[in-house]
């Protein structure tokens, strides 16, 4: 098994040292919220997601070592899993569509910043399942090894997938186009 | 980037397709085993394609940014952050004070039980016998009779 890049870091967190911590939000901090923004397609809640996943890291940082999963994927697993226990909460008070998000203002980046809402809707409309191997492989640059790991899941179940959501969100997203 | 699930060498328009519709058009995330087979069969006609396909979605997903973290999460995590190493420290601190005070309790206890079964019972120097008892400890058979007889 490869080293873990992290590993050090966690033990010196473990420790107490300042420096470390510091070190650790500024590499962590932008991977986690940008998967808990994706997943959940809301910024406030991705924000109180992070700062829950590092809650869990400031408290199993000393008892922390290293299993079958490097220490990457296991603040994925944290973070993925708070984010289903939000969109649970979500379902339980949501029974519509989701909602509808406001055209923004005519912008210089208009044609851009459409294209981006579109995808986001894209990808909160999938199978959350789905919606992970995507983020995970695509936006979070894992291997499919970790993926596949962070998932608790085969290779060959995670290719299934990756291609099962890239179908679906080709379908939304030429339907979305196809109806503007 | 993506790591090898199998080991063939050479592709087929097939997997290779399979392989751009799950992991897109960008070779980098493709499994690291199959990604030479990939580039030298990306070159062929229906490789560029089937990459150019999966290459439209991979720029749609690609617009979709998220913003970097403003200031203000990263002050509240790293305050979170101090408030639990202050939190660990003192619990640090209770349970030493528990240890120690325990590790006090045990030497107490243990002393005691050493001077116990090492210092002899003390006797008297003198020992006085009651009129009423007899040098077994209990008043003779006789001694009520004894005392009416007086």
């Amino acid at each position: 098994m490869a080293a873990d890049p992290d590993e050090e870091l966690v033990r010196r967190v473990g420790a107490g040292e300042p420096a470390a911590v510091q070190t650790l939000v500024a590499r962590k901090l932008p991977r986690i919220l940008a998967l808990a923004v994706r997943m959940l397609g809301d910024a406030a809640e991705a924000e109180d997601v992070a700062q829950e996943t590092f809650v869990r890291i400031w408290r199993h940082a000393a008892s922390w070592r290293r299993g079958n999963a490097r220490f990457d994927s296991w603040i994925h697993r944290v973070t993925l899993n708070l984010c289903y226990d939000r969109l649970r909460r979500r379902r339980e008070w949501v029974t519509g569509d989701l909602p509808d998000v406001a055209d923004p203002a005519p912008l210089p980046d208009a044609h851009s910043e459409e294209e981006a809402h579109r995808v986001e809707r894209a990808l909160q409309a999938i199978a959350p399942r789905q919606r992970e191997a995507i983020v995970l492989v695509y936006y979070q640059e894992m291997s499919n090894i970790e993926a596949a790991a962070t998932l608790q899941i085969s290779v060959d179940a995670l290719e299934s997938l990756l291609a099962r959501g890239r179908r679906s969100l080709q379908a939304i997203l030429a339907e979305d186009g196809a109806d503007e | 980037m993506a790591e090898g699930s199998r080991n063939e060498p050479a592709m087929d328009a097939r997997r290779f397709a399979a392989l751009a519709q799950a992991y897109g058009g960008d070779l980098r995330r493709w499994p690291e085993a199959e990604r030479m087979a990939g580039t030298v069969f990306a070159a062929s006609d229906a490789g560029e394609a089937i990459l150019r396909q999966a290459g439209t979605l991979d720029a749609l997903l690609d617009s979709y940014r998220v913003d970097a973290p403003d200031k203000a999460l990263h002050s509240s995590i790293l305050q979170a952050a101090g408030r639990h190493l202050v939190q660990r420290r003192r619990q640090w601190f209770w349970w030493l004070g528990l240890g120690l005070a325990g590790i006090g309790l045990a030497g107490a206890v243990a002393g005691l039980a050493l001077v116990t079964i090492v210092t002899p019972e003390v006797q008297p120097d003198h020992y006085v016998l009651d009129t009423d008892v007899t040098a077994f400890g209990d008043p003779g058979p006789d001694a009520e009779n004894g005392e009416e007889n007086l």
